[in-house]
């Protein structure tokens, strides 16, 4: 887990596909998060799919929400 | 790029706009960054943005402070399920250009009725990764400059970018191709998610405009979807413009679902 100025990332593994643009990640720690893909996945129609690795950015607001930024490619 | 915008007093949140670069802007609210923002330039030109953003105070700053910087028109990509980003993009003044269609296609013709699915007279399909590349090239080239001088690459699926001028780069290794007269009248091309060996993506069907209306894409169609499913793969994706009513009944008279959609949003 990494601690920057930009917020707390840590990465993880795509569990669920919810509805509303959401996914269910779990985190390295164990602990599952709710998470929305960032803008520039989105742009770039970048697919995120179950057993996906991925790296999130946990709210600052709410550690149980996150953000993915990116999906590794194994 | 050192401009910076603070607006305290507005939604209890105090939060100072900062364009740290070309193509990124921060939104940063008691030491933290609560918000960034990026913009990208499409091959064909059109810039679009995007904004990740932990409240919506943070999301409409962000969107005021780029939207105040940059050219329009402007254009941004959201899934159409995710309703709250929706709604913030057009409390921005965007509105939707265009919706693309995830399809889920099957490929057993017991569902897709395509198990007697015959070319038409004098067609011949060649299998993925059988297709010559001169020939293949040549047919791309007709294509692209066809679709250029019609509807333009900004109404193709996104995932069918333009190349530039005079480039080229086509894999024969992912295309089927319908042959006729000696030379190649459509393609279509499939390629594998890499880290889903089983899933397939049907990227582009393609006809030469002198060749449509004979069922030559449905023939291609036919040809691609059965052989995957006797290599067992149950199901394809395919992305959709909703407003090119022959894809959409192509795919939908094959028995293929719709499984999520995009919006293309801009703001002219």
């Amino acid at each position: 887990m990494a601690r920057t100025s930009e917020g707390i990332e840590v990465e993880g593994t795509v569990v669920e596909c919810l509805r509303n643009a959401t996914f269910r990640v779990e985190l390295e720690n164990g602990h599952r998060v709710l998470a929305h893909i960032s803008g520039k996945i989105r742009r770039n129609y970048i697919k995120i799919l179950p057993y996906d690795r991925v790296l999130v950015e946990l709210s600052p607001y709410d550690l149980t929400r996150g953000r993915i930024l990116f999906r590794y490619r194994t | 790029m050192d401009s910076a915008r603070s607006t305290p007093g507005m939604d209890d949140h105090a939060v100072a706009i900062t364009r740290v670069a070309e193509t990124q802007w921060h939104a940063v609210e008691d030491d933290l960054t609560v918000g960034r923002g990026y913009t990208s330039r499409r091959p064909d030109g059109r810039m679009f943005l995007s904004i990740d953003a932990w409240h919506g105070a943070a999301f409409d700053r962000l969107a005021d402070a780029m939207l105040a910087d940059l050219p329009k028109p402007l254009y941004t990509v959201i899934d159409e399920a995710d309703l709250d980003s929706a709604v913030k993009w057009k409390r921005s003044g965007f509105t939707t250009r265009r919706r693309e269609w995830e399809y889920l296609v099957p490929t057993d013709p017991q569902i897709t009725g395509l198990g007697s699915a015959l070319p038409p007279a004098g067609v011949t399909i060649v299998a993925v990764g059988r297709a010559e590349k001169g020939p293949l090239l040549a047919l791309d080239r007709v294509i692209r400059d066809e679709v250029e001088a019609t509807v333009g690459w900004r109404e193709m699926p996104a995932e069918v970018p333009p190349h530039p001028d005079g480039v080229t780069t086509t894999d024969p290794s992912e295309y089927a191709v319908a042959a006729q007269a000696g030379e190649y009248v459509g393609l279509l091309r499939v390629t594998t998610v890499s880290r889903r060996p089983r899933c397939r993506r049907i990227r582009l069907i393609a006809i030469r405009s002198d060749r449509r209306r004979r069922g030559i894409a449905r023939a291609l169609l036919a040809h691609v979807l059965g052989s995957m499913h006797r290599c067992g793969i149950e199901t394809a994706w395919a992305d959709v413009n909703e407003s090119n009513e022959a894809a959409v009944a192509l795919f939908e008279g094959v028995g293929a679902r719709r499984a999520s959609s995009n919006l293309e949003l801009v703001l002219r």
